[in-house]
């Protein structure tokens, strides 16, 4: 008896002896080693550092970017001319845009009703209301800010309307309407941030979205701030508040919405781009362009615009007199 | 075996002692009779009781081991898909989640934390994977968690925590779930295959007994005119009687191995299989009409999902691939799981088309709708199926390898006596004839 507890004690001491021993040996070759990366993932889809396209230098092969299509006389809702872009669209009972769900106040899908809306979408549904006398006649089909062009080209929707600075090198691809609204890019930081521009954040990460002008501006920086770029602007919003950015820089209107939702952030320092808004179409649909145009240069002076404005973006103070339209023939 | 061996140590040695003097003599061929007998006799009994100890340890591991991990690590892959899935679901219903959608996300992670603890206690078969699956866990619900509280406060930042939780899902926690299930179904098949390896030492050494015995029993018999020699004759019977309970009880044990892979185990891959297709694809359905208008991508995903699971026309795929050879229980399940798919196809075709034809909130209804005809009610029936002919495939698994262990009942003790009757048997039957020349 005796014996065979003594037996048991030397086994139970052996086996603790086994069990420390592989303890240490996990402990000193597997904890330092552990590949597994703390903190929160990154978005899906983040380029870090982002890839900036070519510059295109001041491109103004298109002479005054925001000269558009002048408009004719609006015709009335349901009575759209034969074999017009309008008419097809009527016939086919819905107007297909493209827009984005996730840039708050501009283009954002409610959560709670599943309901698409904001400013960019309550142009379109002013276009909507001007072909079929309904502004609900729309499919909304969402996009990144680097399909607004492509899904044109392929005229998988008939408009886009997506917080879309209008350019000459753009106009290459697309053609816009007339500018609805002015933005400027600005830098959006967390509250206990010093930075108040660009030149503060040299070397740390600043975001925007992918094949937005924003990335350039970034990239373009003599202070060098390292450009990461990722599908959304609320994924700007999630990596700044993991402090995995440091600031986000893009025009002021989405800053705007990105801070309403983070009251720990600010908007800081001036505007230092001019980022002029228009909706976006196939370049072979002039006809559409320029119905656009007459559907903007009423609604700027029947004061539905500063009620849309009111709606939305009073965030950024009282509502300034509607962009002025600039016609080329 | 050295309890056996050591009170017969002193007669072996003297055998041997006086085996070259004697060995041209019949005293001398009768005690290298007896030295061939006692060790082909322990040899025997040494590879029988130790070979059986080893195969009653790997069933024990397929039991105890393997086979639960195995369970434990597919339920886990299972609750961390069906977790995606449901998020992404519960998300597209707009404002604050179903109390079914939050119940059933509570559950998976409840599930999949609990499954993750028992194969990180017993030390799971990849532990690279069971590292990252426990540090990443944590980090995925909070995301969602997070996701939630932006929801519930109207705001579109919600959704884009919502992509950040389901692309760490899908690109870190699902493969690691995979990698996992898969290292603890390759463990399960070797034990299987160990248990199940034929006594090749055993049966030879056995039959070489046997024939010794027999040769020394012709011998004696004309040596001596004395028909039988009772000592060697119940050497040989227990011989036989060993010989006999090693190969049977060998053949029931590979027998019921069998058993429980094909109608268990390889069941369970199967199916499991197709529900993670199943739940994957549902992902892929839910995640279309997030991305609204944006979700080509994930409608491909959707579509070659289907067709992994059941070809193009409905028949193939891998669930068309599992009739082969196909048990009648495994016939009813798949049978039913295929009428289902074909249920959810036609439904997914509608929603697709009202999406398509911009009828949103109504290709919604249906994809997520409770009633009759809706996505969500032909997802479901098919996922319970699936789950419930893995139950039942688990559980035959499980009996299986119940039976399996109940076939080594008594085998070593039972082979031990066995070998001291061929031993003292032959001893004294031998040593009899022996002592006759004295």
């Amino acid at each position: 008896m005796n014996g065979r507890v003594t037996v048991r004690r030397i086994v139970a001491a052996l086996g603790v002896a086994a069990l420390l021993a592989a303890a240490a040996g996990c402990g000193s070759t597997e904890l330092p080693t552990s590949r597994q990366a703390a903190g929160p993932p990154r978005p899906a889809g983040v380029q870090d550092p982002a890839k900036v396209p070519a510059a295109p230098g001041d491109d103004t092969s298109c002479g005054d970017p925001l000269a558009s299509y002048r408009p004719g006389s609006l015709p009335s809702p349901g009575h759209m001319p034969a074999g017009s872009t309008m008419e097809r669209i009527r016939k086919r009972g819905r107007l297909v845009v493209g827009v984005d769900q996730n840039t708050y106040l501009f283009g954002f899908r409610d959560p709670a009703t599943n309901k698409i809306q904001g400013f960019d979408v309550d142009m379109l549904r002013e276009v909507s209301r001007a072909i079929f006398g309904d502004p609900d006649r729309i499919q909304y089909k969402t996009i990144t800010s680097a399909q607004r062009i492509p899904v044109l080209q392929k005229h998988d929707v008939d408009l886009v309307a997506d917080v879309m600075t209008i350019n000459c090198e753009r106009w290459k691809d697309v053609a816009f309407s007339t500018d609805y609204f002015d933005a400027g890019q600005r830098v959006l930081v967390l509250k206990d941030s010093t930075a108040t521009k660009l030149g503060d954040l040299g070397g740390r990460k600043v975001c925007a979205a992918k094949g937005s002008t924003s990335i350039r501006a970034i990239a373009a920086d003599p202070a060098k701030p390292v450009p990461v770029a990722v599908d959304d602007w609320t994924d700007c919003l999630v990596m700044l508040q993991q402090r995995q950015v440091a600031a986000i820089s893009t025009d002021n209107a989405i800053l705007a919405g990105l801070a309403k939702q983070d009251p720990n952030t600010k908007v800081v320092g001036p505007r230092f781009t001019s980022e002029p808004y228009g909706i976006a179409a196939n370049s072979a649909d002039t006809d559409l362009v320029r119905f656009v145009n007459g559907v903007l240069a009423k609604i700027r002076g029947d004061g539905t615009w500063k009620s849309i404005y009111d709606r939305w973006l009073t965030v950024l103070g009282p509502a300034p007199s509607p962009p002025a339209a600039r016609y080329r023939d | 075996m050295t309890a056996l061996a050591s009170p017969r140590t002193p007669v072996l040695a003297s055998a041997r002692r006086g085996l070259s003097a004697r060995a041209g003599s019949t005293p001398g061929r009768l005690t290298g009779l007896l030295v061939v007998a006692l060790l082909l006799g322990l040899g025997f009994g040494v590879a029988a009781v130790s070979g059986v100890l080893q195969r009653s340890g790997l069933v024990d591991d397929v039991r105890t081991r393997s086979g639960p991990l195995t369970v434990q690590s597919q339920q886990l892959y299972r609750a961390l898909s069906d977790a995606d899935a449901t998020a992404a679901t519960a998300f597209l219903s707009g404002g604050i989640e179903t109390p079914a959608a939050s119940r059933r996300y509570q559950k998976d992670i409840a599930a999949a934390s609990k499954a993750l603890a028992t194969t990180a206690g017993s030390g799971g078969a990849d532990a690279d994977a069971v590292e990252q699956l426990t540090t990443q866990l944590p980090v995925y619900t909070g995301l969602v968690e997070t996701a939630r509280v932006y929801n519930r406060q109207g705001l579109p930042l919600g959704a884009a925590y919502l992509r950040e939780a389901s692309g760490l899902m899908r690109e870190k926690l699902l493969p690691a779930a995979q990698r996992l299930y898969r290292a603890e179904t390759a463990q399960l098949a070797d034990d299987r295959d160990g248990a199940a390896l034929f006594p090749f030492v055993a049966v030879p050494l056995g039959l070489l007994l046997l024939a010794g015995l027999v040769v020394g029993q012709v011998w004696l018999t004309r040596r001596t005119n004395r028909l039988v020699n009772p000592g060697l004759l119940a050497a040989s019977v227990a011989a036989v009687l060993g010989l006999l309970w090693l190969t049977v009880s060998w053949g029931a044990l590979a027998a019921d191995l069998r058993d429980g892979e094909t109608h268990g185990s390889a069941q369970v891959q199967t199916f499991a299989q197709a529900r993670l297709l199943a739940l994957q694809a549902r992902a892929d359905e839910s995640l279309t009409l997030v991305a609204r208008g944006n979700g080509a991508s994930f409608e491909r995903d959707f579509q070659r999902r289907m067709t992994d699971l059941v070809g193009r026309d409905g028949k193939g795929g891998l669930l068309g691939a599992a009739y082969d050879g196909a048990d009648a229980d495994m016939r009813r399940a798949l049978d039913g799981a295929v009428a289902d798919v074909a249920a959810w196809r036609g439904a997914h075709r509608q929603v697709r088309a009202l999406d398509d034809g911009g009828r949103y909130p109504e290709a919604v209804d249906l994809a997520i709708g409770a009633e009759k005809g809706s996505a969500a009610t032909a997802f479901g029936a098919l996922d319970d199926r699936l789950g419930g002919a893995i139950d039942a495939a688990n559980g035959r698994s499980g009996r299986a390898a119940d039976a399996a262990d109940g076939t080594q009942t008594g085998a070593a003790v039972g082979l031990g006596l066995l070998t001291v009757v061929v031993v003292v048997g032959a001893a004294v039957g031998i040593q009899r004839r022996a002592a006759e020349y004295r």
